[in-house]
């Protein structure tokens, strides 16, 4: 029987966010909750596997108590048990203190896994590093930016799209994947599949205590990168009116936009004009 | 919080496959059974059936979150479900025989058979005395005689529930609820009707000419009719209330966001004491129907008489909708009067939340009977 965990993060819904016009940033603390994108492609893949090889999955998360919204959708949606990381010394966790608390948490709920699923992103943050990282604090091999797997006994093969390429890797278990978003459409929950997770789910909701982690080492205590600010980058329009012969504008044009136009077809344009 | 997660599951669901066709379903009077395949194995089809008939058994706030948010999206889809799971498979849940129940709700639950109930005639409507459709016994069969008008779903239902008197000299104290499959011979689908609004639901006229069903098709016994159609009714508007808070919201939130964009004296017109206070009266009433809707349902669910707070409901939340759709029509201006622009179709949808499953006047007329009634 393949044991199959799901990391998943609850990730602020962007588009129902309210907006501090004053302050040009996201109300974050008024944001509805949202299964981050990635991550129910990484739930959809192991309900995939689990449809096709069998096995149990459990969906893990961390974060505020109302992160437990999520395991009750991924139950709905197929996964057989949810695990919540909560607990106030956890808040303010970089990548590197996450993994090491999500790799504890996976060591303490489920022992013998066969394989980590995460998202290769989310889309709050966006570093792509806690996949990576949790390969290394649990000291298994990992393989990010996955679109399509298949497990045959104990390998797993996959395959991704990279920079005009299709890889095939094939790697042992235990390990790790990063699942890229969009290779499926995800599926819709089922309403009766949500009734059911709220009716009566497994869910255990785990303290940094009960995890036995170093309290030194999590939340935003342990972490070794800090957030100065965040900020919305404002994109300025500006109208140039260009004046002169046609040969003049066009020089001006490339003047102003040589290396952009360059860029697109893909030669130097400044070297080639001299 | 399960009814946050379920109003966010369903919002994806809605805003996915619904938003980039609600326009077009609309325009084009088209019925999307791309869509509709999509929500059958999610349930939609089955919100409060039992499990053991392969329903989701949802409580009736989930019920209501799932029309609201559907019909948010498009109110003629919202429609469809309201109509088929309160007063399509309500009645057979709660009058109707074991056997009855094992041979039609599996089907109904899992969409395959598309519910439809049908009350009014050409001469009965809010007076569900005045029916003359006719079911007499023929041996161990009724056969069924008459014309039904604005059905809801009638061009795709599978499975009809037929409001017919079975005695013709006691019309009153005979009327029966019969149920009708489409495959029943002399069942026949008349025109889709042409309406102002709720274009995408297939609303048409039954015909039943010598239809003939075995007695055991009848909910209940004959006289019962008056007493299911009453009942049904009561949770119908439960839905209807739904529907016309969502298409309010939808109308809310395009106010919002237009009132922001639309720039007018070189401000957005969201900046000028009149469009502030029509938001903030649109969202008041959003918010009293909301709750007024809520209570009604946890009322049912406490298994309580929740008739008059059903109407109560009903008749607010229909009429805030026309109002709110109102306003948002006049805040978008022009462009408001545009079928460019979502908030055209939503007035046209509203105002027959005010007319069906009961009109404003026979809210009010259940409600004021309720009211007195009370001991004071």
């Amino acid at each position: 029987m393949l044991k199959l965990v799901v990391c998943i993060k609850q990730v602020p819904m962007v588009s129902e966010l309210p907006w501090d016009p004053a302050k040009g940033t996201l109300q974050r603390d008024l944001a509805e909750g949202m299964m981050n994108p990635a991550c129910r492609s990484a739930l959809d893949t192991a309900l995939r596997i689990k449809e096709t090889a069998g096995g149990k999955i459990t969906a893990i998360t961390m974060g505020p108590p109302m992160a437990e919204e999520v395991l009750r959708e991924a139950i709905a949606l197929g996964a057989d048990r949810g695990v919540l990381l909560s607990d106030r010394k956890m808040a303010g966790a970089d990548t590197s203190v996450t993994s090491y608390t999500l790799a504890r948490a996976i060591e303490k709920a489920c022992p013998g896994f066969d394989l980590v699923l995460c998202g290769f992103s989310t889309s709050d943050s966006e570093t792509a590093q806690v996949g990576p990282q949790l390969a290394e604090e649990l000291d298994i091999p990992g393989v990010a930016y996955v679109d399509e797997i298949e497990i045959s006994g104990h390998t797993v093969r996959m395959r991704r799209f990279t920079d005009n390429f299709l890889e095939t890797l094939e790697m042992d278990l235990p390990g790790l994947v990063t699942v890229n978003a969009g290779r499926y459409a995800p599926r819709h929950v089922p309403l009766g599949g949500l009734q059911a997770a709220f009716d009566g789910a497994d869910i255990v909701s785990l303290n940094a205590a009960e995890i036995g982690l170093d309290p030194e080492r999590i939340g935003a205590k342990g972490s070794a990168t800090k957030i100065l600010n965040v900020y919305s980058p404002t994109a300025g329009k500006k109208n140039i009116v260009l004046t002169g012969a046609p040969k003049r504008i066009v020089e001006q044009i490339f003047e102003r936009f040589d290396d952009k136009i360059g860029g697109a077809i893909g030669k130097d344009l400044k070297t080639e004009r001299k | 919080m399960k009814h946050k997660v379920v109003r966010k599951a369903v919002r994806m669901f809605a805003e996915a496959e619904l938003g980039p066709i609600a326009h077009d379903i609309d325009r084009d009077a088209r019925f999307p059974l791309e869509v509709v395949e999509k929500m059958m194995p999610l349930h939609f089809f089955g919100l409060q059936a039992p499990k053991a008939y392969g329903g989701a058994e949802m409580d009736t706030i989930s019920y209501a979150i799932v029309i609201e948010e559907i019909s948010r999206v498009s109110a003629a889809v919202g429609l469809c479900l309201t109509v088929h799971n309160s007063v399509g498979i309500y009645p057979i849940v709660r009058f109707g025989t074991e056997e009855q129940k094992n041979r039609f709700l599996p089907a109904m639950a899992r969409g395959e058979r598309i519910g439809a109930f049908c009350l009014t005639e050409a001469n009965a409507g809010s007076d569900a005395g005045g029916v003359e459709t006719v079911a007499l016994r023929d041996d161990r069969d009724y056969v069924i005689n008459g014309t039904k008008i604005f059905v809801t779903n009638g061009g795709v239902c599978g499975t009809a529930l037929i409001f017919a008197i079975t005695d013709t000299q006691n019309p009153q104290r005979s009327a029966g609820v019969f149920i009708v499959e489409k495959e029943n011979p002399g069942f026949a689908v008349g025109e889709i009707e042409d309406l102002c609004g709720m274009r995408a639901n297939p609303v048409s006229s039954l015909f039943l000419e010598d239809c003939r069903v075995p007695e055991t098709n009848m909910l209940g016994r004959p006289g019962d009719g008056i007493k299911i159609g009453l009942a049904t009714l009561d949770a119908g508007r439960l839905g209807i209330a739904a529907q016309a808070l969502g298409l309010a919201q939808a109308a809310f939130e395009d106010s919002v966001r237009y009132s922001k964009e639309r720039q007018q004296f070189r401000k957005p017109i969201s900046s000028f004491q009149t469009i502030q206070n029509y938001l903030a009266d649109m969202a008041t009433e959003i918010d009293a129907g909301r709750l007024l809707l809520y209570r009604a349902c946890a009322v049912k669910d406490a298994g309580r008489p929740f008739g008059a707070e059903a109407a109560m409901a009903k008749l607010y939340c229909s009429e805030l909708a026309t109002r709110v759709t109102n306003t948002a029509v006049q805040i978008h201006g022009g462009y408001g009067y545009s079928k460019e622009y979502d908030v055209e179709r939503y007035f046209r949808d509203a105002k027959v939340t005010e007319i069906y499953e009961g009109t404003s006047e026979v809210q009010r007329m259940v409600i004021s009977r309720a009211v007195l009634a009370q001991r004071t």
